[in-house]
């Protein structure tokens, strides 16, 4: 029989040369044929080299550790390494998959050894528990923060003369459209940027932006008040601000819920 | 549907301008009764029997007209007293309108209690020595009784409003307290993630195993970076020399986790050194470009931390650029950078600013201007 196989994954070089050096001492015969620094690198040598164990850090740049084992889970034995990720501890627990929590001790490593030599045993053909992919396609969604159903515009990007600004959207008071550019007013000045005031309206989080005008979005956390004007109009005062800017008819709905 | 915040400020806005009216409309009716409480018509009774029972034995009608009467005359000093401190911008004292009023009320009200029980008659009252003599004592206790609790009233507002006075500042002493210590907690909150923690534990764990003579330097700038980053709820500002060796740990562990993709300088003009500055201030910046630039990069970046006063402004500018992955427009903001501006803003006023911009081809400077200081 061939010597088992191992593939380690971690971003953090000093990780995995513990790792492969405990391994070493604690299961001689396994092979490690491959260090991997990220979820990409962990997917390509796995392709290359068919390894029977895969030791696979959680949070690696890029491709994190949970998104390379959904290519790879059906194929080899998956241990992850996590460092206080409790959400995926819990998870790895309900769907009985092998997990190992930095920093470990040898004893620790021990029993998962231990483990992965009977299945390597039992079962000549690889494969993790059942439902695994359930699990860890859950898990994946929530390492991405996909949880929100849409992900709202939260930064502003300017030029302003050779440099572009990153406007965060609280400080941002309002924008008013300037034909095929928008003006930016927010608490650090003015920019025009190159985005439309209806790109823009669509991009906010209507639950903090109101676009009160074909031409005007205003942050309603800086909406001081409104004034009804004569003939089925009303205006937006901010606060600490001067300027006045328009609710037009067909937005007026907007605020007559009083 | 998602208005329901953007209605909320609208009703907001409208609610406190109906305030300001209703304030300015406020009439006279509803101070007065909130004025005549329930304690002033008991005192104004218990007055009105007290005069009743001493002047019983020389009377001759009996004690329920008598009774009636002093409450009569009670009860028209008390309106009278309180219509009086009702008076909006007085042009005299308060105290002296009301005793005007007293003075007027005791005498006239008595008159007219005589008068209502002799049918209007004048020369009933006065041409009859009894009833003169009672008009004499009831008016005059009245007008005695009515001055004493006039002042007394008074003496028991002015207490009432130093009270309330007291607790307001109390209030207000409390909730600056708890601002403050809101602000803190923050701070402590936003500090040393567990992640960072135990990763780094178990990159030193690796080098104490190993036998690496890194490992004592490395312990080394974990304890000062704990011993910064875990903020005593009572240490001061600490200055940027403190802040920079701060950095300086807090790199040096980043790059022993990852040496193959964290470079960094720091550069701090010498004379700066000792300007002190709100926790944390550039420490948020580098963990920041760390977390955000550097780590989710497969190939890593250089951070550049620096320092320097602009000799034409006098003000200083600092610094921390990354070459990292750059600013996902639909990435959350974070408190970190909202929490820093407030911190910097009670530090050194609203001329102290924060600014991000992208940088080319990639990365992100973080920028914070601080006004000249004053000489």
């Amino acid at each position: 029989m061939h010597a088992p196989t191992a593939l380690i994954a971690d971003d953090e070089p000093l990780l995995r040369e513990r790792l492969a050096a405990h391994l070493a001492r604690l299961w001689p015969e396994l092979q490690i044929v491959a260090q991997a620094r990220n979820g990409r690198e962990a997917v390509e040598l796995f392709e290359d080299l068919s390894p029977r164990v895969v030791f696979l850090d959680v949070h690696m740049p890029g491709l994190s550790g949970i998104d390379a084992a959904r290519s790879m889970v059906a194929r080899t034995q998956i241990v992850f390494v996590t460092a206080y990720e409790q959400y995926a501890v819990k998870a790895f627990e309900q769907g009985a998959i092998d997990y190992l929590v930095k920093p470990f001790d040898e004893a620790r490593l021990v029993d998962t050894v231990k483990r992965l030599k009977q299945r390597l045993q039992a079962q000549a053909v690889a494969g993790g528990p059942a439902g695994v992919e359930a699990v860890l396609e859950r898990l994946a969604g929530e390492l991405r923060g996909s949880g929100q159903l849409r992900r709202w515009l939260q930064w502003i990007k300017a030029s302003i003369g050779t440099t572009v600004r990153l406007i965060p959207v609280e400080q941002v008071i309002f924008l008013r459209s300037d034909e095929k550019y928008t003006l930016v007013v927010w608490d650090g000045g003015e920019a025009l940027i190159r985005k439309t005031i209806r790109e823009l309206a669509d991009e906010l989080d209507p639950e903090r932006f109101a676009q009160i005008h074909r031409s005007v979005i205003v942050n309603l956390a800086r909406v001081a008040q409104v004034s009804r004007g004569v003939n089925e109009t009303a205006d937006v005062h901010l606060t600490g601000r001067t300027e006045v800017l328009p609710v037009s008819r067909s937005y007026l709905h907007l605020f007559r819920q009083m | 549907m998602a208005t329901d915040g953007r209605r909320g400020v609208i009703v907001y806005g409208m609610a406190s301008m109906t305030q300001t009216r209703d304030d300015a409309r406020r009439g006279f009716w509803p101070g007065f009764f909130a004025r005549l409480t329930g304690q002033s018509v008991a005192w104004a009774i218990g007055a009105s029997i007290i005069v009743a029972l001493m002047i019983a034995p020389i009377f001759k009608p009996p004690l329920p007209v008598l009774f009636g009467r002093t409450m009569f005359v009670a009860i028209a000093i008390l309106l009278a007293h309180t219509a009086a401190g009702q008076w909006r911008n007085p042009p005299l004292p308060r105290l002296v309108l009301q005793v005007i009023a007293v003075s007027i009320t005791a005498p006239s009200a008595t008159l007219a209690a005589y008068l209502l029980s002799t049918g209007g008659d004048v020369y009933a009252v006065f041409g009859n020595e009894w009833r003169l003599t009672g008009f004499l004592l009831i008016g005059g206790a009245a007008l005695l009784l009515g001055l004493i609790l006039t002042l007394g009233a008074l003496y028991r507002e002015r207490d009432a409003q130093a009270n309330a006075q007291a607790l307001q500042f109390a209030l207000e002493r409390e909730s600056l307290q708890r601002q403050a210590s809101d602000a803190q907690l923050k701070l402590l909150q936003s500090q040393v993630g567990p992640h960072f923690l135990f990763n780094t534990l178990a990159n030193v764990q690796a080098l104490v195993e190993s036998g690496s003579p890194r490992a004592a330097p490395v312990l080394g700038s974990l304890i000062a970076y704990l011993r910064a980053a875990i903020p005593q709820l009572h240490q001061g500002a600490p200055t940027l020399g403190q802040e920079e060796a701060l950095v300086r740990s807090y790199l040096e562990l980043m790059q022993m986790r990852m040496p193959d993709r964290l470079g960094y300088t720091v550069d701090i003009e010498n004379s700066l050194r000792s300007l002190r500055l709100p926790p944390m201030t550039l420490l948020t910046l580098v963990e920041n470009a760390v977390r955000h630039g550097i780590d989710p990069s497969e190939a890593g970046g250089r951070i550049a931390v620096g320092a320097r006063r602009d000799v034409a402004t006098g003000g200083v500018m600092l610094w921390v650029a990354d070459s990292g992955r750059g600013i996902d427009e639909a990435r959350p903001s974070g408190t970190g950078l909202a929490n820093l501006r407030e911190r910097l803003a009670a530090a050194f006023g609203a001329g102290a600013t924060l600014s991000l911009q992208a940088l080319s081809p990639q990365g992100v400077r973080a920028e914070i201007l601080l006004p000249a200081e004053p000489r």
